[in-house]
């Protein structure tokens, strides 16, 4: 940010002119500095002396698949996100993106090492074995998106639907997840909110602008509209929360398409 | 939660009639780099209250906070999820946030 990173921001800091605010949001500096604040001092996501739950066996095995699912997606995020750097059609949108890797890269790291730390020997392998297959192909049909250089879709695929349903599934499971990983989603779900806010607002802008790409994207959130639902179906299932979470969980990403005209 | 994270100090008188200011405390929201901590907190749940300088963010469903009581054509940031949105009144008189592209 330079030096007006430096400057004292004003008395409100609602008073900022909107182009100065969305030139600072977007920048790697807010970005570093932020991420410093919730960051630091922890160890793979977590503080190093918070102590292990006592899992039973089935506990250990559920919250497995559900790390699995989580890789999975970080994953796909990672590869979109990075992938989407390419295509973004200017600097700001460049320049978040190459944060949110950095956020997705951590993401798959620390739900890898947790992993691990519940005795997962080949992590990686274990994803490949363990991951919702509804999952599997919404990553290959966000990839395809990105492949295809198709900005608008790719960015709702990625940062609309599968960030909402991150973010929705990460917040609510923090919410009864033994302390670790409940210190790892919670870091988590902070960078969540950055992604989902970028991905939100960007096709908000596109939308505004170009009126014609709403039947398009109308499409994509119908052809992937089920495999966000049956992974969220499978996720809560795994994880044990009661019958009405998914719908209510389900409502959060219904809500963000729906302020984009999508009901 | 007008109190104790924030007071009221002295009215500020605009076109539009007089309204409430407030000295905004860090309530410990770490989201955002330091200098706009104060700007922000984190919705607390079921009995939790907005004073009348906050409106909850409803993308990323942070408490947005501002210097001055807030009122309807207000425009507001939500810098933890990069959302510019204007304060409303909704349909049962209180204040709200949409978001504007």
């Amino acid at each position: 940010m330079g030096a007006r990173g430096a400057a004292a921001p004003p008395a409100d800091i609602h008073d900022l002119d909107e182009q100065a605010f969305i030139e600072e949001v977007h920048s790697f500096d807010f970005w570093f500095q932020a991420v410093e604040g919730y960051l630091s001092g922890l160890t793979h996501g977590h503080k190093p002396d918070t102590v292990e739950a006592a899992f039973t066996e089935l506990e250990r095995d559920r919250l497995v698949t559900v790390l699995c699912n989580y890789c999975l997606g970080e994953t796909a995020a990672l590869e979109g996100a990075s992938g989407l750097i390419a295509i973004a059609p200017n600097r700001l949108a460049k320049i978040f993106l190459s944060t949110q890797v950095a956020d997705e890269g951590r993401h798959l790291e620390v739900f890898l090492h947790r992993l691990r730390d519940l005795g997962v020997a080949e992590a990686e392998l274990e994803v490949e074995r363990r991951a919702s297959r509804s999952l599997q192909l919404f990553r290959r049909r966000l990839l395809e998106l990105v492949a295809g250089k198709d900005w608008e879709a790719a960015i709702f695929a990625q940062n609309v639907i599968l960030e909402a349903l991150e973010f929705a599934v990460f917040h609510s499971h923090a919410q009864t997840a033994d302390p670790i990983t409940r210190e790892v989603l919670l870091g988590v779900v902070k960078d969540e909110r950055r992604h989902i806010g970028f991905g939100e607002n960007e096709l908000g802008r596109r939308l505004k602008a170009a009126p014609h790409i709403r039947s398009r994207i109308g499409q994509v959130k119908k052809e992937l509209d089920h495999l966000v639902l049956d992974t969220l179906e499978e996720t809560m299932r795994h994880l044990g929360i009661a019958r009405d979470e998914p719908d209510r969980l389900g409502r959060t990403y219904l809500e963000s398409v729906e302020r984009l005209g999508f009901a | 939660m007008a109190a104790p994270l924030e007071s009221p100090v002295e009215p500020d008188t605009r076109e539009d009639g007089e309204r409430q200011r407030f000295i905004l405390d860090d309530t410990g929201f770490d989201e955002v780099p330091k200098k706009y901590r104060r700007f922000y907190r984190k919705w607390q749940g079921p009995g939790d209250t907005l004073a009348p300088n906050e409106v909850i963010c409803p993308v990323c469903k942070v408490v947005i906070r501002s210097t001055r009581e807030l009122r309807p054509g207000d425009r507001v940031y939500c810098m933890p999820c990069m959302s510019r949105l204007v304060v409303v009144r909704n349909e049962v008189g209180t204040l709200e946030a949409r978001v504007t592209y």
